[in-house]
């Protein structure tokens, strides 16, 4: 179990190996028990940007106790939103104070830059693992999630808006609304119902004898 | 007075519309007896009812993988079927991701602690500290803002339903990629098939990524209640620990004396989460010298490395787990979104004791999906080694056609030899485990010779799809002279194009409708009685207006 050996040449064969397999056209940094960093980017400019604008240092930290005493919520995050200029460069650090794994990932960043559209963070139980990138030229708002089954659905959603944004998103704690399917009426509902149709009825015949 | 005459038309209207066949039918016959048969007229004819484009019967795994392969000097024996497991996955689970190089474990796609091989403990060339890391994932689950289910799984063309599985631990993302919510193809049902040799130090971490609580329980498997720091150690909540809940962890442990075909399974709530797909088989092998184990095996199926003791016997080893699956209790978790909601439903409105199983699976397919990696494929004379778990919450009648099976184990536990006679039907209680012999010599008893000879529950609900077949757990034992070149069998019956659409599985293509449609097809609508109809609706509601609007006297 001893991992020394292996990561003193890991950074080297990471970056000697031919990039054939499908989960490897990503560009990986070396990736160990602490987590991984997919598709970092700290000196190319998107498009329509002439100098990285501004640097930012964020401190993402995620699991249960972000989520405690929020109905319905399971995982949480520190920061469900985080608000940035055009062109800047973001490193965020990630703490997973879970015992489990957590994921930060953006989406729909510019293809031609960040593979699939897309910057990775990977924390293990425990652990932080640090990854920086840089936005875009243009106001939008960007999803940002842990891809683990059901952590976005149950609370890891968050967006990161550059510039004025786009626009927020449905279900990021304390930005957008739930969109639930499920109305929370109490039961026996329909009960409540009778009154006030008993009640409609009898305006209706009210106005009926003053014809 | 015109009110009269609508009264009188309508009226006449409603007798003369209504369908004869709606007559009380002894007033029919009286009828037909004074005014004799109506005119020949044929029945309406048959239509095409429903179609569907048939998806790709035989999609192959990406390329190289089904070769015979050696990597990182494990030995990776070949699949013959469409698709197969990745190679680099199975090095990293023999060799553990502590002994691979960083580009494998990069190509296993697993995370740097999910199987961690340790000390030789009795030196004798293979490890004996395994520590396997799993998490619980929910396919085919919900998502408020979209309707389609989440890390989607199909079990057959159009089949989602809401699934809970124990996962190996995957790096990176869930789907296959970011523009698709289908589950990458390692993250799927069933849980996997575990292995690891007798007195190995075993550590097993339950990492709950779930958002409920869970537990492991190693069902068969020698283990001790508690461990040394008085940590329950049996995995059930009512008894010998506290669930592990969302975010948080537990290692198991054991060291087991005893060889087998075990099964592990949460115990939390078992009769949902077990039935929801929370169970897997567990193998304990017997200790040989440099036996090193695929302590991984995904979605169970072919053992591309199998043990020591497995080679010493046998030619080929499959690993095949049964379940069957209720919609009724996986929906729950696609009814809501809200994991409170969830949990009432399943755990307090659903009752399984009102239940009927709808889905039935092999490896987490059901057919025609069967077929593209469940196969069994044989050569004449080999002798095959068949691990059989049934999880289900019915009972397993394992027929197979062309052959007779000879149960060597039954929960793990040796058969004596006198009762090892061959069998067409093994009966498999829930939970329970069989190893079976299965010998492709022609001698009119183990085997009658080669072809595509399926295998399947006999319990005939078990060959069907939500009653639609055929269907369920249907498999085969194809023979390599009728195995095409791309792993697709050369079947010689009616076309599979149906089966391969959601179309069939929602019941509206007639299931003969592709060779004897114009015996058995669908009947078409009659126009005459749709006119009729019509018209028995405007004599209706003309009745209805002229009674509510009469004036009072």
């Amino acid at each position: 179990m001893i991992r020394v050996p292996l990561l003193l040449f890991a950074g080297m064969t990471a970056l000697a190996q031919p990039q054939a397999q499908p989960m490897s056209e990503h560009r990986h940094e070396p990736g160990d028990a602490g987590g991984m960093v997919m598709n970092a980017n700290t000196d190319t400019l998107p498009r329509g940007c002439s100098a990285i604008s501004r640097d930012y240092e964020f401190t993402v930290a995620v699991g249960r106790p972000y989520a405690e005493g929020i109905p319905g919520m399971i995982f949480g995050m520190s920061d469900h939103e985080l608000r940035v200029q055009p062109c800047s460069r973001i490193s965020v650090t990630l703490v997973n104070e879970d015992a489990v794994r957590h994921q930060w990932m953006v989406h729909g960043l510019p293809v031609y830059l960040y593979p699939q559209g897309m910057f990775h963070i990977e924390a293990n139980a425990g652990h932080s693992r640090r990854g920086t990138f840089i936005a875009p030229a243009d106001d939008r708002t960007y999803l940002v999630h842990c891809g683990m089954p059901q952590h976005m659905e149950n609370g890891m959603k968050g967006q990161l808006v550059v510039g004025e944004g786009s626009g927020d998103l449905w279900s990021v704690k304390e930005v957008g609304g739930s969109f639930t399917r499920s109305a929370y009426l109490p039961a026996g509902y329909p009960w409540l119902l009778l009154p006030a149709l008993l009640l409609g009825a009898g305006l209706a015949l009210m106005t009926r004898r003053f014809d | 007075m015109n009110r009269k005459l609508l009264y009188c038309l309508s009226l006449l209207l409603v007798a003369l519309c209504l369908p004869p066949q709606w007559y009380p039918p002894a007033l029919r016959l009286q009828l037909s007896e004074w005014f004799g048969a109506a005119p020949w007229r044929p029945l309406p004819a048959t239509i095409t009812a429903g179609t569907g484009r048939p998806q790709m019967f035989c999609p192959q795994a990406t390329a190289g993988w089904k070769n015979r392969q050696v990597v990182e000097n494990v030995e990776i024996a070949a699949v013959d079927t469409c698709q197969a497991d990745n190679p680099w996955l199975i090095a990293a689970a023999v060799r553990g991701v502590n002994n691979v190089s960083e580009a494998t474990l990069r190509k296993s796609g697993l995370t740097a602690d999910a199987v961690v091989k340790g000390a030789d403990l009795d030196g004798d060339g293979d490890p004996d500290e395994i520590h396997i890391r799993l998490e619980v994932a929910e396919l085919n689950g919900s998502s408020a803002e979209q309707q389609e289910a989440v890390t989607r799984y199909a079990l057959a063309p159009g089949i989602h339903p809401g699934l809970w599985v124990f996962a190996p631990k995957l790096a990176g993302m869930t789907t296959e990629n970011f523009v698709s919510d289908r589950a990458r193809p390692d993250l799927r049902l069933p849980s996997p098939a575990l292995r690891v040799e007798q007195g190995d130090r075993v550590s097993i971490t339950l990492e709950n990524t779930h958002y409920m609580p869970h537990t492991l329980h190693l069902h068969g498997a020698d283990h001790g209640f508690v461990l040394a720091d008085g940590q329950g150690n049996d995995g059930v909540p009512f008894s010998s620990e506290q669930p592990v809940l969302p975010g948080a962890s537990r290692t198991y442990f054991l060291q087991p004396r005893q060889t087998g075909t075990m099964f592990y399974h949460c115990h939390v709530q078992p009769h949902v989460h077990v039935m929801m797909g929370l169970q897997g088989l567990f193998v304990i092998e017997p200790n040989r010298p440099h036996n090193w184990l695929q302590t991984i095996n995904p979605g169970a199926g072919k053992v591309r490395v199998s043990s020591a003791a497995v080679r010493e016997e046998y030619g080929q080893e499959y690993d095949l787990h049964y379940l069957d699956l209720d919609r009724e209790l996986s929906e729950g978790v696609q009814k809501y979104t809200d994991p409170r909601l969830v949990t009432r439903y399943m755990h307090r409105e659903y009752d399984i004791t009102d239940a009927s199983s709808d889905y039935f699976t092999l490896n987490g397919l059901s057919f025609p999906y069967t077929f593209r990696e469940s196969l069994v494929v044989a050569d004449r004379g080999e002798r095959i080694k068949l691990r059989v778990l049934n999880g289900g919450a019915k009972g397993l009648a394992l027929h197979t056609h062309g052959h007779k099976f000879i149960a060597t184990h039954r929960d793990g536990a040796a058969l004596p030899p006198a009762s090892r006679s061959p069998r067409d039907v093994i009966w498999l209680a829930t939970s329970q485990r069989a190893e079976l012999d299965l010998l492709t010599t022609n001698d009119g008893l183990h085997a009658y010779g080669p072809g595509i000879w399926p295998f399947h529950d006999h319990q005939n609900r078990g060959i069907t799809t939500d009653g639609i077949g055929p269907g369920g757990n249907i498999s085969a034992i194809v023979y390599r002279q009728y195995l095409g070149e791309d792993g697709w069998p050369k079947t010689r019956g009616i076309s599979w194009d149906n089966y391969f659409t959601a179309e069939y599985y929602r019941k509206q293509i007639p299931v003969w409708q592709s060779y004897a449609a114009d015996l058995l097809g669908e009947p078409g609508a009659d126009p005459r009685m749709v006119t009729r109809l019509l018209g028995l609706a405007l004599g209706i509601g003309l009745l209805l207006g002229l009674l509510a609007t009469r004036k009072r006297p």
